[in-house]
């Protein structure tokens, strides 16, 4: 079998410093430059008038009482389980009493809701613009050459992504152009991050779409379109059917056991 | 894993478990570059270099189980080899950094290969 002989191709040096480093460092700036965007142009929580902050922490309240039931003596946990299913029931922290029953507003014509949503298209932005504009500017002024090798071999379906622009159709995959070097940095600049910036920065736009996936059920809550009657007779219903049982049940034969003599 | 009840009386703060990994999952990013620019210099290529990298991350882990976890996690009674004092689960310990790492690994050891091979 003839072995297949190493392609090298002559490049200039200065290829590096005209390419891979102002490449490199235009995509570190912009994770610098999006981390504090991102910082500056997080919008304040809204204050929230005393109706509606009384509606959402009794709420929570409702829930914490019901995680923590085990730290409540038997007799706390009772009344404070009938207090709270009484006020559920009656709509008691109600925002409108007087709308309970009534299907909840279109979330469309919530200004709240739109407050949010303008919230999450900033967010959007300041993801894809930067993209959009370093992948123009890669493509405009950096393509139709190769500039590295990948020290490890590739099949031939990476071709046309890492060398896009370069239309030789025997060249090794291998050999990627600058656009390649692009996603490359795209993908493994969160430790560069993450050094910089503190960890939970907001510089990677993966790390950002990780963090969509995650925390939803807080902001899902209060959110718009949820009728928070039902939310409450679903509470007062969790609290009706736990089984009480405390964390000092039975403390006198552990703390006996425990003790060696 | 413990039942609900023992849950209850010896609580898992949760704010120290996510400390905790947050900063295992910075060492593991950080050396996982490293380990790039080494590769890279050495001019390892295909299989050697990903060896290289597995090895490495675990010769990380261990060097982080016994000069971090081992000498608390041992006096506590804890079996040898046994994170479970302040991580969670032990695959995330043990092979965590080749997941978390891998892609600052390949960026590093590109750039490295081609500064030094070119």
């Amino acid at each position: 079998m003839a072995q297949v002989p190493v392609q090298s191709i002559h490049r200039d040096p200065q290829l590096f410093y005209w390419i891979l480093f102002p490449i490199t460092i235009v995509m570190i700036l912009t994770g610098v430059l999006r981390h504090y965007a991102t910082v500056l142009m997080a919008s304040a929580p809204k204050k929230q008038d005393q109706k509606a902050t009384r509606e959402q922490r009794s709420l929570l309240h409702g829930i914490n009482v019901r995680g923590n039931h085990h730290v409540l003596s038997k007799p706390s946990f009772t009344a404070r389980r009938d207090a709270l299913i009484t006020a559920y029931e009656s709509g008691a922290y109600l925002k409108n009493p007087d709308s309970r029953g009534q299907p909840p507003p279109n979330p469309m014509s919530d200004p709240n809701a739109m407050e949010g949503m303008m919230g999450m298209m900033k967010n959007q932005m300041a993801m894809v613009i930067p993209n959009t504009l370093i992948m123009s500017w890669i493509n405009a002024f950096f393509s139709g050459y190769v500039i590295m090798k990948l020290p490890f071999p590739l099949t031939i379906k990476f071709k046309s992504m890492l060398q896009a622009g370069v239309a030789t159709r025997d060249m090794d995959p291998r050999w990627m152009s600058s656009i390649s070097w692009y996603f490359l940095c795209i993908f493994g600049l969160q430790p560069v991050f993450n050094f910089l910036l503190g960890s939970d920065n907001a510089a990677s736009q993966m790390a950002q779409q990780m963090n969509q996936m995650g925390p939803q059920g807080g902001a899902q809550m209060f959110g718009p379109g949820v009728d928070p009657n039902k939310q409450f007779l679903a509470e007062a219903e969790n609290l009706a059917v736990i089984e009480h049982h405390s964390v000092l049940d039975g403390v006198e034969q552990r703390l006996l056991a425990g003790i060696k003599v | 894993m413990p039942s609900e009840q023992e849950l209850q009386i010896s609580p898992i703060v949760q704010e120290s478990l996510v400390h905790n990994s947050r900063t295992l999952y910075n060492l593991q990013s950080l050396t996982a570059s490293l380990f790039g620019v080494s590769a890279g210099i050495l001019g390892l290529e295909s299989y050697s270099g990903f060896v290289f990298y597995v090895a490495l991350s675990l010769v990380t882990a261990v060097l982080f189980y016994a000069l971090r976890v081992a000498p608390t996690s041992l006096a506590s009674g804890k079996p040898p080899l046994d994170t479970s004092r302040y991580f969670r689960g032990a695959y995330d310990f043990w092979a965590g950094g080749l997941m978390n790492g891998f892609a600052g690994f390949v960026l590093t050891w590109t750039l490295f290969y081609g500064l030094v091979t070119a």
